[in-house]
């Protein structure tokens, strides 16, 4: 609207050059003023660290107040390569991230289907319960689970015990091999909540003469779900791959920390725990940054992969 | 939908079996997702002789734990700390959201790409990469163990623009076109037109940013290392770390913090669930 009525008034002021330059200069101006406190914002708290953390990258530092940054060249990536715990935390990653998919896509899926075509109010009552674990904080989500598989009293072990299934505690968050997968069930029973309603919503916008076709057809439920949801949901799957892959590795962060601080000998960390250990509890302010800088190229180039493979695979219903 | 009706019709017998073999797992997946709640809550009421049983509901209930827990850490200045974090957070991230977001619908200008994508970027940016230098920076301003300090680096949210921008972008453009007519300054186009007719989308992204801001904690719990200046997630955390082994109390303080959000959820849920459809989550 605004652009056709300065079309309207720029002709009868074409002959002052000078006015109409005024006039679109206060016109133009007004974005960038909304815009300011955001840009501003962002600037400051968001890219100025960033290209921060880039430089620190190349220097060594111990956080002390006082205290200079020191350059070091590419010292500190030559260091994180040959630092112990870093192959197991990428490992851990790639981990936590493959393993968090059945949680975010698969159950999801099945979860949104099943409850899709319920009538009433059991359909908002599922939903509703699987929504909870999403809104509890992530620590108290870690409290709540450190206390039910706590290694003498909690509840897991009491049962186990009872049932004799296993003649002794098990210290699970001790254990390298438990911990990592609870982790990875901690984490992703706080998702799955998440995803069956973003899938909800994708399936109620799938058009219903689809279905009444194929019914027409006679084909069974498990075709209907082969041959018309999943292409009609493969780009809310897409969207919710590209989530999960970019976001799991911040989602498992609070359960490492509360649950076994990365350990037992770091064998249940991941690339983010590494970034805050040596940033925070190593004092390490050079390596953390190699990391956070590597990492997040890594995952720019993910995430920049799986938009492409989004706009070629995923199909779409217009 | 007839035809439907009679090939249920057909399948009868096999449906309802498939129906109630579903509903049996849905329901067991509905108690695995509350059950953890359902345990904090008991364990909180459970004395100290029961706390150590799997009794699934306390014999004896009682409030010690509760009174243990307001004795052992600042509770009530936590969650205070909370509520202004919480508040001040979802004040300023609508504030700076609705501001770019009009911008960003209401006018063409030049360099508005460049300034979209600089927003939606940001998304990729995680707090571990940037938490270094905004530690510095908070701590150079003097703002460490300060609320203040934890708000203002995160007083812009990324996911609420998006957000915005998607719902103004769908706002009738008759309307705006109308007032614009009428004279409306482009201020007053965004108070007295665009933000009343849009307050049911504005106020459920609200709620969720006041959530996200309630359960914020790796940023505070760098920022505030003494417990009074903190909010309760981060006292909750040490107290969960101290090894007291006083689950009963433990358990108390954590229904305690949970208890705001949880009540949120018990009055808004539909609203709630709707705007995670509507919006997604960061």
């Amino acid at each position: 609207m605004s652009k056709i009525i300065e079309t309207k008034i720029n002709p009868t002021l074409s002959n002052n050059i000078e006015s109409v330059k005024k006039k679109r200069k206060k016109v133009n101006v007004k974005p960038y003023v909304y815009l300011l406190p955001a840009v501003i914002l962002l600037g400051i708290w968001m890219y100025r660290p960033l290209l921060t953390t880039f430089q620190l990258a190349f220097y060594q530092w111990s956080l002390v107040p006082g205290t200079t940054p020191v350059p070091v060249g590419w010292e500190n990536f030559l260091r994180l390569f040959a630092n112990k715990d870093f192959g197991i935390s990428i490992y851990n990653t790639i981990f936590y991230t493959i393993g968090l998919l059945p949680f975010s896509i698969v159950i999801p899926i099945l979860l949104a289907v099943a409850t899709h075509n319920m009538k009433g109010r059991m359909k908002n009552v599922y939903r509703a319960l699987f929504f909870i674990p999403l809104i509890l904080a992530p620590v108290s989500v870690g409290a709540i689970w450190r206390w039910l598989f706590h290694p003498s009293n909690g509840l897991v072990n009491i049962t186990l015990l009872d049932l004799g299934i296993i003649d002794q505690n098990i210290a699970f968050f001790s254990d390298p091999i438990f911990a990592k997968w609870l982790i990875l069930f901690i984490t992703g029973w706080k998702m799955i909540g998440f995803s069956t309603i973003m899938f909800s919503s994708a399936l109620t916008g799938i058009n219903r003469d689809y279905y009444e076709a194929v019914s027409l057809d006679g084909a069974s439920r498990f075709q209907t779900f082969k041959d018309i949801t999943l292409p009609l949901l493969s780009p809310m799957i897409m969207f919710m791959i590209t989530m999960s892959i970019l976001f799991s590795s911040q989602w498992t962060f609070a359960y490492i920390d509360i649950l076994t601080s990365g350990g037992p000998f770091g064998t249940s960390t991941n690339i983010y725990y590494e970034m805050y250990k040596h940033g925070f509890t190593n004092l390490d302010v050079g390596l953390s940054s190699a990391a956070a800088i590597l990492f997040f190229i890594v995952f720019s180039l993910i995430t920049l992969g799986l938009n492409q493979m989004t706009k070629k695979f995923a199909f779409n219903d217009n | 939908m007839i035809i439907k009706r009679e090939s249920i019709a057909v399948s009868f017998k096999q449906l309802k079996l498939t129906t109630i073999l579903q509903h049996v797992l849905l329901i067991l997946m509905g108690v695995i997702a509350i059950f953890p709640l359902y345990w904090m809550i008991i364990s909180s009421f459970k004395n100290e002789a029961e706390i150590f049983t799997a009794s699934f509901f306390p014999k004896d209930p009682t409030f010690t734990n509760y009174i243990y827990a307001f004795s052992e850490i600042p509770i009530a200045k936590m969650m205070l700390n909370s509520f202004i974090v919480a508040i001040l957070l979802t004040v300023f991230q609508l504030g700076t959201s609705i501001l770019s977001a009009y911008a960003l619908v209401r006018w063409k200008f030049k360099g508005s790409f460049f300034i979209y994508s600089i927003i939606s970027l940001s998304w990729l940016i995680p707090i571990q990469v940037i938490m270094i230098p905004n530690y510095v920076l908070i701590n150079q301003m003097g703002l460490n163990e300060k609320l203040l300090g934890i708000i203002i680096p995160l007083s812009v949210s990324t996911f609420a623009i998006l957000a915005l921008y998607q719902g103004f972008k769908a706002f009738p453009t008759a309307l705006i076109e109308a007032a614009i007519l009428e004279g409306e300054s482009d201020f007053g186009l965004l108070t007295k037109i665009i933000l009343p007719n849009l307050r049911s989308t504005i106020a459920s992204l609200g709620v969720l940013l006041f959530i996200s801001g309630w359960n914020e904690y790796l940023w505070p719990m760098l920022i505030t290392t003494n417990m009074e200046n903190a909010p309760i997630q981060i006292g909750l955390r040490s107290f969960v770390n101290s090894d007291t082994n006083l689950w009963g109390s433990l358990m108390a303080a954590t229904t305690i913090s949970s208890l705001p959000i949880l009540i949120i959820y018990f009055i808004l849920r539909r609203h709630i669930i709707d705007s995670f459809v509507k919006f997604g989550m960061k």
